[in-house]
């Protein structure tokens, strides 16, 4: 059973790769055709999503009632003792909540107060093994441009990387191509995180001595250092894990994101770009 | 052989339905964090009903397609799926004759190798995806294709027709 092709086969294989490898090129290089050939095909498909959306959502429904049953239980009970927490809690968040207003508006953080906001529904998640963007249904129409951050009310989400009109593509923060300036929130070191992919937490590079002691647990913001892409004091996430870096000069963190990326329904897109 | 009218647009509604149902309902279907992947399905039963030529040729269309909904690096599917597509029709031009459940094996098969490939060239680019994440996503990609490429090969007939080179028809009327 030899398994040969004709001779016309491998020249036909030789053009469409020589073809693929040139878009990738193109598409690396980020050349003006390759982004509005992704816009257009934005705009046309978004309406059509939306209904197949709808039509298929009873099948999409049936598979998570039976891959997601034992998950749904836990989070089920867990939330039912979150919520007799969160009761015990709310007075005292009520004047927390206050008194952060005062802060903010005396301080002028950024983050906390004066950015205008775009709050969106994450209408389509990951579309393929190997993506790691949310599509939501805000776009330009709504003030929304790209470079803009997204978070939640947990933290940072990602970027916005592609806007139509009426919708946007929201890079997540798991994304391999994935980087932010971050600073430790109790002693101000300065690093940058990166994705590395669904699942996994973040990866920091500091600048941090290796004899420097970061527990567990320590909160991460986004840095807002001149010319950052992000404003300043998003959180981001919590360091997990503490190890030497390439080289033993500096500690690599482990950071698990603050934001739960698989049950993102909604998010909210700041006004703001890099200065 | 039987007349047949119209393959690129025949050949163009199923691409564009695959792709509307990969991005909207495939999409949401994870298992252990892994999607499948219907237009690699397509890609693989076009390989295998139509030899390697034909393979290659939907296999960098339907790449095409998917990457312009996707935020990789704009081709690289195309690649991927052109060199997958390619194989599968290799694979598809031994099959003469042989068992029903071989066409199963190969796209089995085909659904791991294009994880692992998309994987490997994803990071010769540049783009540092992880390796850690391939066997998930290559025994989901693999289930997929094994259980899907049977009524694939049916839509490929009625894209193409059932005219020579059609080995598999035999083995599963």
């Amino acid at each position: 059973m030899a398994i040969s092709p004709p001779t016309g086969s491998r020249t036909r294989l030789t053009i469409l790769v020589v073809a693929s490898v040139t878009l990738i090129i193109l598409g690396l290089r980020d050349v003006p055709v390759v982004r509005d050939a992704r816009e257009g095909a934005a705009r046309v498909l978004d309406p059509v999503t939306g209904a197949v959306d709808t039509v298929t959502s009873p099948v999409r429904n049936a598979w998570h009632g039976v891959t997601d049953y034992e998950d749904l239980k836990d989070e089920n009970q867990r939330l039912k003792a979150e919520v007799s927490e969160a009761k015990g809690n709310q007075v005292a968040e009520a004047d927390a909540t206050k008194q952060l207003s005062e802060l903010s508006q005396t301080l002028d953080l950024p983050f906390a107060a004066t950015l205008p906001k775009v709050t969106a529904r994450v209408v389509s998640g990951p579309r393929s093994n190997f993506s790691h963007a949310v599509e939501i249904d805000k776009g330009s129409d709504d003030g929304l441009a790209v470079g803009m951050p997204a978070a939640t009310g947990a933290g940072l989400v990602g970027r916005v990387t592609q806007v139509t009109s009426s919708s946007a593509r929201v890079e997540l923060l798991t994304d391999p191509e994935f980087r932010v300036g971050v600073r430790l929130a109790t002693t101000g070191d300065l690093g940058t995180a990166r994705g590395q992919g669904r699942d996994d937490p973040l990866a920091v590079d500091s600048s941090i001595s290796p004899r420097t002691q970061v527990p567990a647990g320590t909160g991460v913001v986004t840095s807002g250092v001149d010319r950052s892409a992000y404003p300043p004091g998003i959180p981001v996430g919590t360091v997990s894990k503490v190890r030497e870096g390439s080289g033993g000069l500096a500690l690599e963190l482990v950071v698990d994101p603050l934001v739960d990326l698989d049950t993102l329904s909604y998010l909210t897109v700041l006004q703001w770009l890099p200065q | 052989m039987r007349s047949h009218r119209w393959p690129a647009l025949r050949a163009a509604v199923v691409l564009f339905l695959a792709l509307l149902l990969q991005v909207t309902m495939v999409a949401d279907l994870r298992v252990a964090g892994a999607l499948g992947d219907l237009l690699l399905v397509v890609v693989v039963a076009a390989g295998l009903t139509g030899g390697a030529d034909r393979g290659a040729t939907w296999g960098f269309a339907a790449g095409l397609a998917y990457d312009l909904v996707l935020d990789s690096p704009f081709g690289l599917t195309a690649l991927t799926y052109a060199l997958v597509g390619y194989a599968a029709g290799l694979a598809g031009s031994a099959l003469l004759r042989t068992s029903w459940w071989r066409p199963a094996a190969v796209a089995a098969v085909a659904g791991a190798l294009h994880a692992v490939l998309y994987t490997a060239v994803g990071n010769l680019v540049g783009v540092a995806y992880p390796f850690g994440q391939v066997p998930a996503i290559a025994l989901v990609q693999a289930a997929w294709c094994a259980v899907l490429v049977l009524p694939m090969l049916r839509v490929m007939w009625w894209v193409h027709g059932r005219g020579e080179p059609d080995r598999l028809e035999v083995l599963l009327r």
